[in-house]
């Protein structure tokens, strides 16, 4: 399924396609899970945020326009969102029993970086399976050029021009600019 | 990324500063590597079990009721009667997607057609084929949905010495958002396709 675009991916989880709906798992889970972790702090919460935000995409799958947003800004919003209510959730919670602790970010991402790794996220699924893997190999597995090409039984130079050909296509395939909000 | 030794890197840097496109191609290429890297801290592997919380235990979706049931009944009858009426041409209009099939260098005679029909629950695929190889005693024939590198089997069928079939498979709903169809020749009970394919086409609308 790694070569399926998202859009494709999504009409199906619409028709009710289970195996669809883990393919968008696989290229996104990780990156709400990373955000539950930092912003909410405690991995239990980080577990509920993927299962909430999961739940949604199936639940109103039938509703995504792809004319007017790609799905990784659509998920992207809704990760942002259920993180807020989680994040109000514990706020309140913790005034019903009086601890004082310091404010806390309402923002879930003030950065901006969960943003930009849903757009890279979605830009990954939209190059060539070798661009992928030497790309998934040097940044995930943090495998050098060298050992990329004992791994992939590939000449070092390939290794070097295919790295920097994938780069460019990434580049390509990222969003010009990022949707504000 | 690191993997240039001192001198290399001097060089390049030494060219970059007298070369505007190369200078642009190098900006171009540094951002996506920060992103990458920014993506890659982001990013935590969750635990194994959550993806069965998340994705396989979802309930079904329930199917889209619009109408209260009375007027589903009453719309039903009114069907019918123009079916009667009318003849199939007013009720045959479900979504149908269909391909040509064309040979591949295994069966250079042989040839089909694909037409598959949405139902409410599943799709029906409808295959008509002619000159596939006879199927031996463990051979089978299995059509595949086809996107990119995925495949998703639609059913297996067998071949007698005439070489023609028409038999219709049951496949998931979504089959006609596939953009392309196979048929392999099977010999063995691994579920993957198998390299020995003989027939291909694209789907397109009806």
């Amino acid at each position: 399924m790694a070569g399926v675009e998202d859009e494709i991916l999504v009409r199906r989880v619409a028709a009710g396609d289970g195996r669809a709906l883990g393919g968008l798992y696989d290229r996104y889970a990780g990156l709400i899970y990373g955000a539950g972790t930092r912003y909410l702090g405690d991995r239990g919460q980080a577990e509920d945020l993927v299962q909430d935000v999961f739940l949604s995409v199936w639940r109103n799958a039938g509703r995504f326009d792809p004319s007017r947003a790609s799905f990784s800004t659509w998920i992207y919003r809704i990760t942002r969102n259920r993180a807020t209510d989680l994040i109000r959730r514990r706020k309140a919670r913790v005034r019903t029993v009086g601890t004082d602790l310091p404010p806390e970010p309402e923002d879930p991402d003030p950065s901006g970086s969960l943003s930009r790794g849903f757009d890279v996220a979605a830009a990954l699924t939209r190059l060539s399976p070798t661009h992928r893997e030497v790309l998934v190999l040097a940044y995930f597995e943090g495998l050098s050029q060298r050992e990329i090409s004992t791994r992939t039984d590939t000449p070092l130079g390939t290794v070097k021009s295919r790295t920097t050909a994938a780069l460019r296509a990434l580049r390509e395939a990222m969003s010009p600019e990022l949707d504000g909000w | 990324m690191g993997d240039l030794d001192p001198t290399e890197e001097r060089a390049v840097e030494e060219h970059l500063e007298g070369c505007t496109s190369c200078r642009e191609e190098a900006e171009a290429l540094r951002l996506a590597h920060e992103r990458l890297v920014e993506f890659a801290a982001a990013s935590e592997a969750p635990p194994p079990h959550l993806k069965d919380r998340a994705v396989a235990s979802l309930p079904r979706p329930a199917p889209r009721r619009t109408v209260p049931p009375w007027a589903a009944v009453a719309a039903a009858v009114f069907l019918v009667a123009l079916g009667l009426a009318y003849g199939p041409s007013l009720l045959g209009s479900q979504e149908v997607v269909a391909a040509t099939l064309e040979p591949t260098g295994r069966a250079p005679g042989a040839g089909g057609e694909v037409e598959i029909v949405r139902g409410a629950e599943n799709a029906e695929v409808r295959l008509e084929a002619w000159g596939l190889p006879a199927c031996e005693r463990e051979d089978y024939y299995e059509l595949w949905l086809v996107e990119g590198e995925e495949r998703v089997s639609a059913g297996t069928f067998s071949v007698g010495r005439s070489g023609e079939v028409e038999v219709v498979l049951n496949a998931p709903r979504f089959a006609d958002s596939y953009p392309q169809v196979g048929i392999t020749s099977e010999t063995d009970t691994d579920p993957r396709p198998g390299d020995a394919k003989m027939l291909g086409g694209e789907l397109r609308g009806s």
